[in-house]
């Protein structure tokens, strides 16, 4: 065979993986919007979820993911990219790093049943958190800090070392070479990272079926004090998340029109993972040129 | 493969302005320079002559960017490097562990060989290191930016678009940007790694011209691996082989009468 046709072939190979992958994709979507998005309307997206009556809707479910999401966020980003930052620009190499890198490793492939579990048994027993926003948030930290970590320190990996040296070479320090140039010019790769966890966490059901709980208390959102049980931004009630709810609606749910629902939860939590990746990408990109010049 | 390269297309531009009454600025005595067991720069001792150009060349891997890198403990990043020996400069041994690096380096600047400007705009390149220095006012900034970019002759290139990204300069220009950060905390010495190798010739000339106009502010070291640039501007030449200095001499001498076998060698093209 002649290295033209084996070009060829591979290049074929390649090309239909690649539209297999994109198919998947598209049918997959295609199918979850086709089937859930004539169940969505306003009404269906600002109104409670009814236990056993027709024609309840999300609004308390999709609340509670973002509120699940950001709270996990603010937990994981300052400890996962400052343990990022340490472990590519800091740690010497030798046991006790590639100990910690093992363990970020086995961190990160932990099923997620298995985190959800852990998080029952430390942050809702031990620590008396109860099934809650935070313990549900705690779970998703568990199980999302190792992605951020890794996709810190890869960031980091990636960049050129003229660069560190050419800071260092200026007389600035190791911290101010790490702030002002590796930070920002990393920043594009850990906000993509962030944001493909992000969409890992609003999605992830088993991991708070026993944290933050089946149920929501009946919010007021009116009532905006943090320290009010009907509060939405009380973080020690328990919170149904949107994923959670399909599950439970698909298991056990006796309402007449649970297809309808679980079909619109599906289509309303993959339309909010898809604006959540374009919005993160535009403020990417903004920032990116803000911080590189025009 | 050999390369035939003449001595006498060798030229001297700069033959008459060696001046031997500067006096010596940075004085190396037996340095050693080993990575992990690699003995890669062995009993150096090379004194630096104030406001004057020294180029260090020889083969790769001869240990000359090893050597220039540890004179502002660039080399300090690498684990396994390690440095024996005495650099004075200003009466301080640079290799003690307790010299401020950070200080040290605002003292003796440095030029790589891929240009490396920071991803910012041109202005904020010359500016981060000097706020970190701490000059604040915005007026005495913008002041150094044009003065520094005056200097290496690219401020009527890019004063039109000093918000721009640095990276949307050519080569040649991010390079000089490089030179002039260097400058902006006004060095006693500037150290270059072979500064032009990833250049086009009209931006390499560029940048020697510049490099002759600068010696008469700056102590300058040069690591080149283009011997008639050597020629053309360095006063004193250093050539380094296997780790080894193996002769040190004014420029002139070093490329018309050296003294060693292995130097006439490299420097007529028969190796490296």
């Amino acid at each position: 065979m002649n290295s033209k046709v084996t070009n060829r072939i591979a290049l074929s190979v390649i090309f239909l993986c690649a539209a297999a992958m994109a198919a998947i994709l598209l049918s997959m979507l295609g199918y979850i919007l086709v089937k859930g998005v004539t169940s969505i309307s306003w009404h269906f997206l600002t109104t409670s979820a009814s236990p056993f009556l027709a024609g309840g809707g999300i609004k308390d479910q999709l609340w509670n993911s973002f509120y699940v999401l950001v709270i996990t966020m603010l937990l994981t980003v300052p400890i996962g990219v400052c343990g990022g930052i340490y472990l590519a620009e800091y740690a010497k190499p030798g046991r006790l790093t590639s100990f910690i890198r093992t363990c970020v490793e086995v961190l990160a492939s932990l099923p997620s049943i298995v985190v959800g579990m852990f998080g029952m048994l430390i942050f809702v027993n031990y620590f008396g958190l109860k099934y809650s926003v935070l313990s549900g948030a705690l779970a998703l930290t568990v199980f999302n800090l190792p992605v951020i970590v890794r996709v810190t320190e890869d960031g980091f990996r990636a960049l050129s070392r003229h660069q560190k040296e050419g800071g260092l070479a200026l007389g600035l320090t190791r911290w101010h070479t790490i702030k002002t140039i590796l930070l920002p010019a990393a920043f594009p790769s850990i906000l993509t990272g962030v944001i493909l966890s992000a969409g890992r966490v609003f999605g992830e059901s088993a991991a708070l079926l026993f944290t933050a709980g089946l149920s929501s208390p009946d919010l007021d959102f009116n009532n905006w004090n943090p320290a009010a049980p009907n509060s939405p931004l009380n973080i020690f009630r328990s919170a149904e998340t949107l994923s959670v709810h399909i599950w439970a609606v698909n298991t056990g749910g006796i309402m007449p029109d649970v297809q309808t629902i679980a079909n619109g939860s599906a289509a309303v939590l993959v339309i909010s993972v898809l604006i959540f990746n374009l919005i993160a990408r535009m403020l990417g990109k903004v920032i990116d040129q803000k911080f590189s010049g025009k | 493969m050999m390369i035939q390269m003449e001595n006498n297309i060798v030229t001297f531009a700069n033959n008459n302005t060696v001046n031997k009454e500067m006096p010596i600025q940075i004085n190396v005595e037996h340095v050693d320079i080993y990575y992990g067991d690699n003995h890669a720069v062995k009993d150096v001792n090379l004194p630096i002559h104030e406001k004057s150009i020294t180029a260090l060349i020889g083969p790769s891997g001869c240990g000359k960017s090893t050597f220039i890198r540890t004179i502002n403990r660039m080399n300090d990043l690498i684990p396994s490097a390690r440095c024996e020996g005495t650099i004075s400069y200003k009466d301080v041994n640079i290799l003690n562990p307790k010299v401020d690096v950070v200080q040290l380096r605002k003292e003796i600047g440095m030029v790589f060989q891929q240009p490396n400007p920071f991803p910012k705009s041109i202005s904020e390149n010359i500016q981060l290191p000097l706020r970190f220095a701490g000059v604040r006012n915005k007026k005495t900034l913008r002041k150094a930016t044009e003065d520094c970019l005056k200097q290496v002759g690219l401020w009527d290139e890019v004063k039109d678009r000093l918000d721009r990204s640095a990276t949307s300069l050519s080569g040649g220009q991010q390079q000089r940007l490089c030179i002039a950060r260097a400058l902006a905390l006004k060095p006693d010495v500037i150290l270059l790694d072979e500064p032009t190798s990833a250049l086009d010739p009209v931006s390499s000339s560029k940048i020697e011209e510049l490099l002759l106009e600068l010696k008469n502010s700056y102590t300058i070291i040069i690591v080149t691996h283009n011997m008639q640039q050597a020629a053309r501007i360095a006063d004193f030449t250093a050539f380094f082989y296997q780790g080894e200095l193996v002769e040190f001499g004014e420029t002139r001498k070093l490329f018309t009468n050296p003294e060693k076998k292995s130097t006439s060698d490299y420097i007529s093209g028969r190796f490296g």
